[in-house]
């Protein structure tokens, strides 16, 4: 209990210092929220109106003064509101977020349900075919660039053969066909760069165990193959895998800003871009402030996970 | 989000029942539209880019407007005539607003008062500032009075700027006011799409034509293309130049385009060496403009070598549209008359978000360096880009950009340096002769007259060169061939397209 209160109070620190680097560092770079605003379409931004939206947003304050009122407001549950056209920034992350949330989950699944099969089967049988397949395939996904690999799907699956839209995105209810076909394309680029990676963590780590004394010992003991790596090896080679997609997904987060873009995709990633285009500090702050708490939490999930594939870490 | 296992097979067998994504494209009593970008925010009598302007050409109307050749026509107003040296007389038609309420001339006259408020945000605000008195005689009609003569009262009242609101509207920043337009808005997902439907008391019989309308936003240029090409939507605004070619050559697909914004240079007017005229004119004579269109254009441009007016214009002059073709000894000889025969170090300041903005600076930086500038690139992203623009943090600075309309004072916020200082005029770089020939021609109504005074302003302009002209760039909208109706408006007024939407169908 101790252990999981000290994890918190440190996470609440780090989102903390998190939060204040970025009040800083968005305002610290050129670029004036309310002359982009006005700027828009190339027009002359009339001075005497930058000001007057200026005091209107609360920007004419001294800094100390805007971030406190920042951090009282965070304080409250108030994310604030968009500089650019007074949207509320909370109910707008809650409206992005389950989609980037879904987009990560469908490609994790995707890149579990082919990667870890392929690292176990590839580490059975070293140097077959299906080890050099995938080996190939891995190699190809983490040199290709996502936007590449999007830009080729939209071009062969939208363009040419003309089986799913290309780009978009429709809501679950009332059209869940349309919107699993509007997720298929960025889920399956996503998936494409993480494979590699599951893949050849799955298949090291088993190389690795299978040369363990347990493996050796249950091989003597007479247990079938299927039963020894299913019982004995999967659990214990599963550990670093949870780790990588932990760490990977926490960083998918933030970093599906190209997925997004290619296929139109109105998640989180494409609302911080969007944000730190137009200077809109709020939404900055708050798309990032809610990724640090997911990163934190993936992060608590993932040791917990731990303590369940391999109880010696619960015990200590 | 509901998801659900249960959702999840659904879907997974209704998915192969359903065949291509061409069975999804809408009904034919929708049009889908896509959008360049979802507006950065509404603004009813702002100016916040080409996407927020057609998205309130839809359900927004001024007194005037403009049809598909580009010529004033009525719109909220039936008829319209001077009143007086400085006024105009505004006959109100039988219009309504989507709520039903008649538009009257307490409307207009309120609508107006709001864009002059001090504090307002509107693009025009200095112009109804301008503004002596709107008297209301009755609900049909409005004269307004100016301080002073304006014979471009017109076409500034036919910008999609000058729209009409119900009086007493409170405006939210999120979402556009009740107008009186040809659609409706029913709904929107910000960062996503918006959709319309026809408002059945249009004052124009017969219009709109299509009962629906989305407008989906593809910021991306190439999904914009892929998004026509596959069939999601049926035309697209902001078509990239590279993609012209190929969607010309399409039998499916037509493409409308016109030379109507332009790029140029400005200049650091306070100090420096393009203080002096000589040098800015060895700049726009110093420039391979050719390499601008095919590399920053694919070749779908123009060269632009004179004050920028189109050939369409009755201002534009054959004789003087060639004045700075490129000619690298006069540069080198005005830089040198200029003392610089050695020519100099500079800044220039374009941005790497656009690649039209960064591929034209790369030609200009490679021409000046044949002359002797040497000019170092500074391509941050836009939004640092107009702070050191409007600070005048830089020597030159390449801009992409249009007058507001197709008549030479819709150049002035462009090369008037009396105006604020601003990102799209250069900095500092005062001319009372301009500002002066500018206020005259707007004080004038005669046409000869008007030619006369901008034929002076031209040779002003050629002389002081507030801007360097380089490239006109073709402006293009692509769509399925089956749609029928809409048109690129000629020129400069290419942005305000969205108007000929009410017009649109799909056959």
């Amino acid at each position: 209990m101790t252990w999981f209160l000290r994890r918190i109070g440190v996470s609440v620190i780090l989102i903390w210092i998190v939060a204040s680097i970025v009040f800083l560092a968005i305002r610290m770079v050129p670029g004036d929220p309310a002359e982009i605003l006005l700027s828009q379409g190339g027009i002359a931004p009339d001075p005497s109106l930058v000001a007057e939206i200026h005091s209107q947003l609360g920007l004419d304050k001294p800094l100390p003064v805007q971030y406190a009122d920042r951090f009282v407001g965070l304080f409250r549950g108030d994310l604030g509101e968009s500089l650019t056209d007074g949207t509320p920034v909370a109910s707008e992350i809650m409206r992005r977020l389950p989609r980037t949330l879904e987009l990560i989950a469908v490609s994790a699944l995707l890149a579990l349900i082919f990667g870890i099969p392929a690292g176990l089967i590839a580490a059975n049988h070293p140097g077959g075919w299906l080890d050099r397949l995938s080996g190939w395939m891995s190699a190809l996904g983490l040199s290709v660039p996502i936007f590449v690999v999007g830009t080729l799907l939209v071009l062969v699956f939208s363009q040419t053969l003309g089986l799913v839209p290309a780009g978009g995105y429709v809501p679950l209810w009332p059209d869940p066909a349309r919107h699993f076909m509007l997720l298929a394309m960025p889920a399956l680029t996503i998936a494409l760069g993480l494979f590699p990676i599951i893949f050849r963590m799955t298949r090291a780590s088993v190389l690795e165990v299978l040369q363990r004394d347990f493996v050796r010992t249950a091989t003597a003991k007479g247990l079938s193959h299927g039963a020894i790596m299913s019982r004995h090896v999967l659990r214990n080679a599963l550990m670093p895998v949870v780790t990588v997609l932990g760490l990977q997904l926490g960083t998918l987060l933030g970093g599906t800003v190209l997925v997004e873009y290619v296929f139109n995709f109105p998640g989180l990633s494409g609302l911080m871009v969007d944000a730190v285009n137009a200077r809109d500090y709020p939404f900055v702050e708050g798309v990032v402030l809610v990724i640090a708490i997911l990163f934190v939490l993936i992060n608590l999930g993932v040791d917990l996970i731990y303590g369940v594939l391999d109880p010696r870490v619960r015990r200590s | 989000m509901q998801l659900t296992r249960r959702s999840l097979i659904a879907a997974g067998i209704a998915l192969p029942c359903l065949g291509t994504t061409r069975g999804f494209a809408a009904g034919k009593e929708t049009l889908t539209f896509g959008l360049s970008a979802y507006p950065g925010a509404f603004s009813v009598w702002g100016q916040v880019g080409t996407a927020a302007t057609t998205v309130k050409l839809m359900t927004h109307r001024g007194l005037l407007s403009f049809d598909h050749k580009g010529e004033i026509q009525p719109e909220i107003a039936e008829s319209f005539a001077r009143a007086g040296d400085a006024g105009w007389t505004f006959k109100l038609r039988d219009a309504v607003f989507h709520d039903g309420r008649p538009v009257t001339s307490a409307d207009v006259k309120w609508s107006f008062e709001q864009i002059g408020q001090d504090n307002s945000t509107a693009y025009y605000r200095a112009v109804m500032q301008g503004v002596q008195a709107i008297e209301t005689p009755d609900a049909r009609t409005v004269t307004i009075v100016m301080k002073e003569p304006l014979s471009t009262l017109p076409l500034i009242l036919a910008m999609p700027h000058m729209m009409i609101v119900p009086k007493n509207t409170v405006f939210e920043r999120s979402t556009l006011p009740m107008g009186a337009g040809p659609y409706k808005l029913v709904r929107q997902e910000r960062g996503v799409a918006l959709d319309f439907e026809r408002f059945d008391k249009f004052y124009k019989p017969g219009l709109p034509k299509m009962a629906k309308l989305r407008m989906v936003a593809y910021a991306d240029e190439t999904l914009r293309v892929s998004a026509l090409k596959s069939g999601d939507v049926d035309l697209i605004e902001y078509v990239p130049w590279q993609a012209m070619a190929e969607i010309e050559a399409d039998k499916k697909f037509k493409l409308e385009t016109t030379l109507g914004p332009f790029m140029y240079l400005t200049f650091n007017g306070q100090s420096g060496p393009f203080a002096d005229k000589r040098v800015r004119q060895a700049v726009a004579y110093g420039v391979k403009r050719d390499d601008i269109v095919k590399s920053a254009f694919f070749g779908r441009g123009g060269l632009l070598e004179g004050m920028p007016l189109a050939k369409e214009s009755p201002f534009y002059d054959p004789a003087t549209a060639n004045h700075f073709a490129f000619d690298p000894a006069k540069a080198k000889a005005l830089l040198a008359e200029a003392g610089h025969p050695n020519g100099f170090a500079c800044k220039l300041l374009s941005n790497a978000q656009y690649g039209m903005h960064r591929s034209t600076a790369e030609v200009v930086q490679q021409s000046l360096a044949a002359i002797g500038i040497q000019a170092e690139l500074n391509l941050p992203d836009y939004a640092t880009y107009t702070t050191l623009g409007n600070r005048g943090q830089y020597d030159m600075a390449v801009v992409g950009n249009t007058a507001d309309y197709n008549d030479p004072d819709g150049l002035a916020s462009l090369i008037d340096g009396t105006l604020p200082v601003s990102f799209v005029r250069s900095f500092k770089l005062d001319v009372p002769e301009i500002h002066a020939l500018l206020a005259e021609g707007r004080r004038t109504f005669e046409p000869e007259a008007r030619k006369a005074v901008y034929k002076k302003l031209e040779t002003a302009f050629l002389d002081q060169v507030p801007l360097a002209p380089l490239a006109w760039r073709e402006q293009g909208y692509a769509m399925k061939t089956a749609v029928d109706g809409f048109v690129n408006l000629p020129s400069q007024l290419t942005f305000f397209s969205g108007m000929t939407l009410e017009t649109t169908a799909i056959a």
